[in-house]
């Protein structure tokens, strides 16, 4: 039997605006409960919204960074439904007129680049938080309430869990480079809800949508993707289908479990928000926000092939992420050596990265710190593997590259001067050695230059030491 | 010298003019609440001390010389449906009747900067809706002019206030006529401005799109005045103007010659059930407008027809979204019982809300839900497109247009109106200014059977001026 | 006409309960003032826009500067119950 998955994605990011959506509270994460509330994000009755400009201009960011078009009016509505988070008992957000519609971000799938589609980008206010304590209680903080999000929702165009763990990844980085959040899925400033279901191809049957929410992080997304098409492809099989039904992911055991069937949704009773008077977005200010655009991830790729002469793959990895990118390019102009800069980030670097789970800002570990290292490779003062060593040491230490090679006296003596003025010490006080090797012991040559090595502590260049030696007795 | 009887814009002058303090005219309208309201209940709470304290203050600036605001150190009363900070604030209702909010309206920033004094919280139906002041938690209000009939409403209080001589100006809010259907019940002058014109912070909203804040008065000048404190932009509200403000206007050059008034013949084919003599007394008032040299026209508005329909759909709609905040958790009445979330909500709401509210709630939510909301909801936001369409037509050749305020007298408490919808014709008159957004006036036009009735004056958004060129023209020839 | 049940399914929504006289009454008034709305079913609307606002200015964004925020006692002074400066409610896991 042939099947296919369909799985479509709605991701809500907060956006990370100096003040909340419709009041001047702060948004900031972490603070003490309920300290950046107002008569307006605590729903107070008679408290009106007023739109927060940054917040429009993030979302119509992440709108052009994802290919989508613009309309030209925010027009508001209240999604109606009560619970104990939400303060109006209605969501202030978009339903007939998202502020950004199509769009579509490219993924590097298994069978090559593939389009994933977006239906739209709205914005929406998020809303507070619950906190159930073991005493039978639940207490309530609306420092949340009111922070700006977009919803972006995708079009039913991932066809696998691999595909949409690749999607969500380019799509953080993508928001990362244009710096509207801060994307954290532990903190809940990405957030995902999974729709899926099954179409068997031979027998022209469809599953019913499954949409499973409470995905904490991109394992989760995965693992709920796996165990659902698993249980729409049992169900198939075995003559039955799927009810329509929104599910919940257990971390724990790695199932999705029912939340509720869908026809007992409830009905968001969406109506204008008379209280938002729509604004029209002048096209020159769509236009000044698209030429301020930083650079996008695909856009960087191209850039870096040209500009630094590196390969597709290695471009393609370095621009990944921001943070990433960003060392890279400060390390190559820094040591003035794109391809060894390269290098060392493809191998060393991202090894380190990915043993221990980290991000580039998380590592002790600095373009300059790197460059400082780099530069003693570059010029010969110490040869690649100790080089190797040394990283390794800094990365546990935190200590400079300079400050560890010094401290095991690792770089080596190519001076000519310096080694000539030991070497002639050396030789005066070992004439019967020199004699030695002119009658042809050539265990004498070995001797004397474990006596340079002595008076060096081994940082001696050997070849160098070796070839001024030869020359000396050979009396040129 | 009866202080309380006096314009407020003759206190004003003898205030400033320091033949009368501050604090004696707070101490009068205050005597005069004691002595009655007992009987009329148009507050639900009174700020004495804090008034008189407030009083003191503006006496010592006028002592000292300093600018003084337009309301002069005068005693307001504002509907308890109006925020003031740290003053309970009940929308006359179960639901908040131990509500303290913690901010100020803008308009009652607006009052405290023109030096009004907060006198006390006006009543008025449960969270505006009703038109007779008897969906009040706290009571009902009973008309001065005579105390067996409804004061009107929903700002009942606020215009009783005015007629009871408690304070010198109030402040009301008006969704379909709740500040001139009881300002014509009560003999006084109420004005419903622009949308827009008055700011809506910290106002509850019964109706969003379709509220305004206004004021009462007892002519027409006092009216203004008020008016003036409380207008103009705010950051803070979102469908506030900025292009807009209200106008200064010489009452003395006020003439009504060269006035165009329109009279839509729509209201005479609504065949509204209503007092015949009222009818009468106004197509005798046209007479002063004619004799002083105005135009009357009749006009079409062939949209007015669908008006109440529109009006009631949109206004449940939102009605039943903006009263969505009252749960119990954050504020607001919570019920002892309960062992789900949905009981929590549940019983809290059905227990803190009158049944005039439920009843809009219900209607509101049924208009918005699923199957429902394209022939309601919709179809009333585009009919109310055609409703305004039609008004701006009529203003590009009119200056006001005139109309009765209420087509029935103020009626006995309790008198039952078996019909809901016979109930809703009465606001025929009011409700479409609020649907375009207009601003209007009510003045007092007469008596039938000893009980008051108003005359509506109707101008084009933000035409202020003309509403009271017209209102002060009429007063004052009217006499 | 509305049905009983219908009724009492847009209370469940609404988050209110009504017993069975209110109900009953209820129902009847509602039944009377759907007939009246229906009215408006009769216009034609084709081509015509909802109004959104009636305001025939562009709208405009928040000013940063004014504080809005409250203190902590403010906040929570209105409510039945609070813990530790958070508002609280008896545990109602769905
Ligand atoms: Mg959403
Ligand atoms: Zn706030």
């Amino acid at each position: 039997m042939s099947y296919k998955t369909l799985v479509g994605l709605e991701i809500h990011v907060e956006l990370m605006t100096e003040r909340k959506m419709f009041c001047n509270c702060k948004n900031e994460f972490g603070a003490m409960p309920n300290t950046n509330v107002c008569p307006v994000c605590l729903g107070l009755p008679g408290a009106l919204p007023v739109m927060d400009k940054e917040a429009v201009e993030y979302a119509i960011m992440a709108g052009i960074a994802f290919n989508c078009e613009i309309d030209r009016t925010i027009i508001m509505d209240r999604k109606s439904y009560f619970y104990p988070d939400l303060t109006k008992g209605y969501q202030i957000s978009q339903s007939d007129f998202p502020l950004c519609k199509g769009g579509f971000l490219e993924i590097d799938s298994e069978e090559g680049a593939k389009k994933i589609r977006l239906e739209r980008i709205h914005i929406e206010e998020d809303t507070g938080k619950q906190i159930h304590t073991d005493n039978g209680t639940t207490l309530l903080d609306f420092n949340r309430s009111g922070v700006p999000l977009i919803e972006i929702v995708t079009k039913p165009d991932i066809n696998s869990a691999e595909e949409a763990r690749l999607f969500l990844e380019k799509l953080k980085n993508t928001i990362k480079y244009i710096g509207v959040s801060d994307v954290k899925m532990e903190e809940g400033s990405l957030r995902c809800d999974v729709n899926i279901n099954v179409i068997d191809e031979e027998n022209n049957i469809k599953s019913n949508i499954s949409e499973i929410k409470n995905l904490n992080s991109f394992k989760s997304v995965v693992k709920a993707i796996e165990y659902e098409e698993k249980r729409h492809i049992e169900l198939l099989n075995s003559g039955k289908n799927t009810e329509k039904e929104t599910r919940r992911f257990n971390e724990l055991t790695g199932e999705t479990i029912l939340m509720r069937k869908k026809f007992q949704a409830s009905d968001y009773r969406y109506q204008f928000e008379g209280d938002l008077t729509p604004i029209h977005l002048s096209d020159d200010w769509i236009k000044q926000i698209e030429s301020s655009m930083p650079e996008l991830p695909d856009q960087k790729k191209k850039r870096f092939i040209e500009q630094y002469k590196i390969t597709e793959y290695d471009a393609s990895v370095l621009t990944q992420s921001k943070e990433l990118s960003i060392f890279y390019e400060e390390l190559a102009s820094l040591i003035g050596d794109s391809k060894l800069a390269a290098n060392w980030i493809m191998t060393d670097v991202l090894r380190r990265l990915k043993e221990e789970d980290k991000e580039i800002s998380e590592l002790n570990l600095t373009a300059q710190s790197l460059a400082e290292l780099l530069n003693f490779v570059k010029s010969g003062k110490i040869n690649n593997n100790t080089a190797k060593k040394v990283l390794r040491e800094m990365l546990e230490t935190n200590e400079t590259a300079t400050s560890i090679i010094e401290k095991h006296g690792l770089i080596q003596i190519s001076d000519e001067d310096e080694l000539e003025r030991i070497i002639d010490e050396v030789i005066s006080e070992n004439q019967q050695s020199i004699e030695d090797f002119k009658n042809g012991k050539d265990r004498a040559l070995g001797f004397l230059m474990g006596q340079i090595m002595k008076k060096t502590k081994g940082k001696a260049n050997p070849n160098t030491a070796n070839k001024i030696l030869i020359d000396k007795i050979n009396g040129n | 010298m009866d202080i309380t009887s006096l314009k407020s814009w003759e206190l004003r002058e003898k205030i400033l003019k320091k033949e009368i303090s501050s604090y004696e005219v707070t101490e009068a309208f205050l005597e005069k609440i004691d002595e009655v309201e007992d009987e009329i209940n148009a507050f639900i709470t009174i700020d004495a001390e804090r008034a008189l304290e407030s009083a003191k203050i503006v006496d010592q600036k006028i002592m000292e010389g300093k600018k003084v605001g337009i309301l002069a150190g005068l005693p307001v009363a504002i509907k308890d449906n109006i925020m003031t900070k740290n003053l309970r604030t009940t929308c006359a209702s179960k639901m908040l009747e131990h509500y303290v909010p913690p901010y100020n309206a803008t308009v009652i920033e607006k009052i405290r900067i023109e030096d009004g004094i907060i006198i006390g919280k006006a009543n008025m139906d449960e969270f505006a809706m009703g038109g007779s002041t008897e969906t009040s938690y706290f009571g009902p209000t009973k008309n001065p002019r005579n105390k067996s009939v409804v004061a009107g409403g929903s700002s009942g209080g606020s215009a009783a206030a005015i007629a009871a001589q408690e304070a010198a100006f109030s402040l009301g809010t008006d969704t379909g006529g709740s500040i001139r259907q009881p300002a014509s019940y009560c003999g006084v002058v109420g004005v419903k401005p622009t949308y827009g014109l008055v700011s809506r912070y910290g106002v509850v909203p019964m109706s969003n799109s379709l509220d305004q804040v206004g004021v009462f008065g007892k002519d027409v000048k006092d009216a203004y005045i008020a008016l003036k404190s409380i207008a103009g932009f705010d950051p803070l509200d979102a469908t506030s103007s900025k292009k807009y403000s209200l106008e200064d206007i010489n009452f003395e050059e006020i003439s009504l010659k060269g006035l165009r008034i329109a009279l839509p013949k729509e209201y005479d084919e609504l065949r509204v059930e209503g007092d015949q003599k009222i009818r009468e007394i106004f197509e005798n008032k046209l007479r002063v407008f004619e004799n002083n040299g105005a135009i009357i026209e009749y006009v079409s508005l062939p949209y007015l027809k669908y008006a109440l329909e529109t009006y009631y759909l949109i206004s449940t709609a939102e009605v039943s979204t903006n009263l969505s905040r009252f749960d119990g958790i954050r504020y607001g009445h919570r019920a002892l019982e309960y062992n789900t979330l949905d009981e929590l909500y549940i019983n809290s709401r059905t227990e803190g809300f009158g049944e005039e509210t439920k009843r809009r709630i219900m209607m509101g939510t049924y208009a918005l839900s699923q199957g429902y909301k394209d022939e309601h909801y919709k179809k009333a936001l585009k009919i109310r497109t055609l409703i305004k369409d039609d008004y701006d037509r009529v203003f590009q050749n009119f200056d006001v247009i005139l109309s009765v305020t209420s087509p029935i007298l103020p009626f006995p408490f309790d008198s039952v109106i078996n019909s809901p919808v016979d109930m809703y014709k009465a606001d025929t008159y009011t409700v479409p200014v609020n649907l375009a957004g207009l601003c209007a006036i009510s003045v007092p036009m007469g008596e039938v059977d000893n009980l008051p009735v108003g005359l509506q004056i109707t101008a084009n958004r933000f035409n202020e001026k003309k509403l009271f060129t017209a209102a002060y023209g009429y007063e004052r020839s009217a006499k | 006409m509305i049905t009983k049940e219908e009724v009492r399914n847009i209370a469940q929504i609404a988050k209110l309960k009504f017993n069975d006289d209110e109900l009953e009454s209820f129902t009847e008034k509602f039944s009377l003032v759907l007939d009246f709305v229906h009215h408006i079913n009769s216009v034609d609307t084709e081509g015509v826009e909802p109004c959104y606002g009636i305001s025939d200015e562009n709208g405009f964004f928040k000013e940063y500067d004014i504080d809005q925020t409250l203190n902590r006692e403010e906040v929570l002074k209105n409510t039945t119950e609070s813990e530790y400066g958070y508002f609280k409610i008896l545990k109602v896991v769905e």
